[in-house]
């Protein structure tokens, strides 16, 4: 078997914008409001880089070239349907509802960036490798159980697959026919590890054969191919045709993290290549070839995005500084009694040691 | 017109300080919120730090090459008033913002893992001169060893930037820590917050040994080398090693492993104008006391004319100090971190002992020391292996009788 023919690239837009495939399944309208969101994001996401630089924010993982996946995944759910993402999927997270200063709290260090406002189905964002993948299979199987009609969606990257987790996960919930559909968002890079350095195999979406559920390989940086792929897999798994997986094949434009430096690592000319047919730009040029927006448009789109962006960075600045004590606030619904009483040992500690003149940083 | 001074912050995770390399603004200029400063560099990363207000430089804070630590004023801009962080960039002058998140900083062009930069500093080799095999020139880890594997002459680095002194109002003058002084400063704070140190101490009478040198002077001139006590004291720390592997060991953090040495690669401090230096012999174990005189008087005399290369400072399995060469009868030395002992000999003074009848005599009488990392070696251990060093010393003829 040749994986890269059993697995075929979904594309609709070619790399320079051209329609190749069919569109029939989204809008002119859904494809502005596509160009809008890929737009605030990419603002807010170079304005949290530079907000780090400047010491305002801590750490932060940016998402620029993953928008059209991130976003093309969770436009095709439904607002009872779960999202479990990692630390770098604000872009769905945002897209589907939470706040565009929910990020940058983060990155600041607010426990209440967990806590996303209702009615915003998603698990906060998390950070230890390919986790997400088992809780969405809990929640996917629970809902089964409940004979509800909600289906989960794990986001997770390249680097995730090669966690035991990400077996675990697909294989009990092809087990039990879970109704969970696995977006890997494959974009070539593990922080400074590559692909081919990850696996042996040539395709992610290959590996669905062992587990006997359908996989399918989509252009991740192709807005349309993702959206309309990702509609008709959502329906199929919500009809009990049980657990998907979905390779998207993408491309991290940054660096992993404000902490990282790629170009100590990747080499100019894989850049430039991955970058020309970047999700943003691609369907800038096919938006405009087809007068579906005009340029004139898109520069209001640009001037709304700056100032969307700018009120985010505003509201995350006033936000009431968050005690260290609040850490312990959404652990679980109600608080069991040892961890109420860790709780109140350390606000009096933290207490003393503002008294003190000490700093618990 | 309010004045704002930022203050460098932590770019990265856990960064202590940043390298200024290049200010892209002057005092004067105009600058808009998100418009590129300047360049910094860690040790992870080289970064471009945009504006964080709209307004005018009033001064640079730091100049380029400096070295400044999280949390110092690195420039003042003067703000109109009430146009601080509220004001939109948009409203400023229309500089562009970088695409920084997609922007490749134009410095460090070399491709390579952090683990392969990682070996890179290790073993001491720089980086950006050595000429990468993988693919798009890419340096991998056997490039590093390859590289490490050439004797590099230490001359030929870069000689770190004369200390600027800079005199404050208070007529202190402030020195740079830099080069092998800031070097020294770093090794020796890991090794003291890593290794718990202990320090054990005792004298050792030497008339033996004292003849000995005394008889083989004149055979030292005639060979031209200078004799001193230290091939002895290397030879009576090795003959003790071999009876304490625990000794001539190294433990191994991050993998909770202690390695045990199979070679006796001796490290010899060496008092330099420039800071410590600590050339190393290799395979002290091989050598006759002879030979071991003539590499340390070269290892010391090209430590003295910094002509020392890196594989001859690097790679010691135990540290041997000669305190007493500038008349310290007793000390407290800091371990050669990873290693897990140093061997400490003070200077040799004429006492009064009190010997097995009772007698007081008059004898030369040398003090040992030997500081351990407590988590590797115990008291007894260290205790046993100081008495079999002096053993060796006071009675050279046990060693003789030992050798190979
Ligand atoms: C269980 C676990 N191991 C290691 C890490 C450290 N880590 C953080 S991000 C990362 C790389 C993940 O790569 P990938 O899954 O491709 O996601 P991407 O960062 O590319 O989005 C690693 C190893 C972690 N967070 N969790
Ligand atoms: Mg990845």
């Amino acid at each position: 078997m040749d994986p890269l023919k059993a697995f075929p690239l979904i594309q609709v837009l070619d790399e320079d914008g051209r329609l190749i495939g069919d569109r029939s399944q989204v809008s002119d309208d859904q494809l502005r409001a596509f160009f809008r969101w890929l737009t605030i994001l990419r603002t807010l996401d170079q304005r949290a880089w530079n907000l780090q630089r400047q010491g305002r924010i801590g750490t932060y993982p940016p998402f620029s070239g993953q928008e059209a996946t991130q976003v093309g995944v969770a436009a095709a759910l439904s607002p009872d349907d779960w999202l479990c993402g990692s630390y770098r999927d604000w872009a769905a997270l945002v897209y589907r509802g939470v706040p565009l200063y929910f990020p940058l709290l983060n990155s600041m260090g607010h426990p209440a960036a967990g806590a996303f406002p209702d009615p915003v189905q998603a698990l906060p964002v998390q950070v230890v490798i390919a986790a997400q993948i088992l809780h969405a299979v809990g929640l996917a199987w629970a809902a089964k159980l409940q004979g509800e009609p909600r289906i989960a969606v794990a986001l997770f990257g390249d680097g995730a697959t090669s966690q035991g987790d990400f077996h675990e996960a697909l294989n009990l919930a092809s087990v039990m026919s879970a109704p969970a559909v696995f977006v890997c968002q494959n974009n070539q890079w593990a922080i400074s590890v590559p692909l081919h350095r990850q696996m042996h195999s040539q395709t992610i979406a290959q590996r669905a054969i062992a587990y006997n559920i359908e996989g399918l390989r989509v252009d991740g940086n192709d807005i349309i191919a993702v959206y309309q792929t990702m509609k008709e897999v959502v329906e199929r798994v919500r009809a009990g045709g049980g657990p998907v997986l979905v390779e998207a094949v993408t491309y991290r434009l940054g660096a992993h993290t404000t902490a990282d430096d790629p170009t100590r690592y990747r080499a100019r000319e894989e850049d430039e290549r991955f970058r020309h047919g970047e999700p943003l730009a691609r369907l800038r040029r096919y938006l405009l070839a087809s007068q579906i927006l005009s340029e004139d448009e898109m520069q209001a789109i640009e001037e709304e995005a700056k100032g969307l962006v700018e009120q985010a960075v505003t509201d995350a600045a006033s936000y009431p500084p968050s005690p260290p004590e609040s850490v312990f606030d959404h652990v679980y619904a109600s608080i069991p009694p040892q961890l109420l009483s860790q709780q109140e040992e350390l606000a009096r500690r933290v207490r003393e040691g503002r008294r003190g003149g000490q700093s618990h940083g | 017109m309010t004045q704002y001074e930022w203050t460098l912050p932590d770019v990265g995770e856990g960064i202590h300080e940043a390298e200024i390399v290049k200010w892209h603004v002057a005092p004067g200029d105009r600058v808009a919120a998100e418009q590129p400063i300047v360049e910094i560099q860690t040790d992870k990363a080289t970064v471009e730090i945009p504006s964080p207000v709209a307004g005018q430089v009033d001064a640079l804070l730091a100049a380029e090459g400096a070295v400044v630590r999280v949390g110092t004023p690195v420039i003042r801009f003067a703000v109109e008033t009430g146009s601080g962080r509220t004001t939109s960039a948009a409203t400023e002058a229309p500089v562009p913002p970088r695409e920084t998140p997609l922007a490749a900083p134009p410095r460090s062009r070399v491709l390579a893992t952090p683990a392969v930069r990682r070996l890179a500093r290790e073993l001491g080799v720089d980086i950006h001169q050595i000429q990468g095999s993988g693919e798009h020139g890419r340096v991998l880890a056997d490039d590093v060893r390859t590289a490490a594997a050439r004797p590099a002459a230490v001359a030929d680095r870069p000689p770190s930037p004369e200390p600027r002194l800079q005199p404050a109002d208070d007529g202190d003058v402030r020195v740079p820590l830099r080069g092998t002084r800031r070097t020294i400063a770093e090794h020796m704070v890991k090794a003291m917050y890593t290794a718990p140190h202990v320090t054990a101490m005792d004298e050792v009478e030497v008339s033996t040994l004292v003849a000995w040198r005394e008889e083989m002077k004149a055979a030292a001139r005639s060979r031209d080398v200078h004799l001193t006590y230290l091939p002895f004291i290397i030879k009576a720390a090795i003959g003790a090693l071999k009876r304490f592997p625990y000794l001539n060991a190294s433990l191994d953090d991050e993998r909770q492993e202690i390695v045990l040495k199979s070679r006796y690669h001796i490290g010899i401090a060496v008092d330099d104008e420039e800071g410590l230096v600590v050339p190393v012999i290799r395979d002290a174990d091989k050598k006759s006391l002879w030979e071991l005189a003539e590499i340390i008087q070269d290892l010391s005399r090209r430590a003295h004319e910094h002509r020392l290369t890196r594989e001859e400072l690097t790679g010691s399995t135990f540290t041997i100090t000669n305190f007493g060469s500038f008349g310290g009868l007793y000390a407290t030395p800091i371990i050669n971190y990873p290693e897990v002992a140093i061997l400490g000999s003070g200077r040799i003074q004429k006492k009064a002992i009190v010997v097995d009848d009772d007698r007081v005599v008059v004898k030369p009488v040398m003090s040992v020391t030997l500081t351990f990392d407590h988590r590797v070696v115990d008291g007894g251990t260290a205790g046993r292996f100081l008495n079999q060093v002096m053993r060796y010393l006071q009675s050279p003829l046990d060693l003789f009788m030992e050798m190979n």
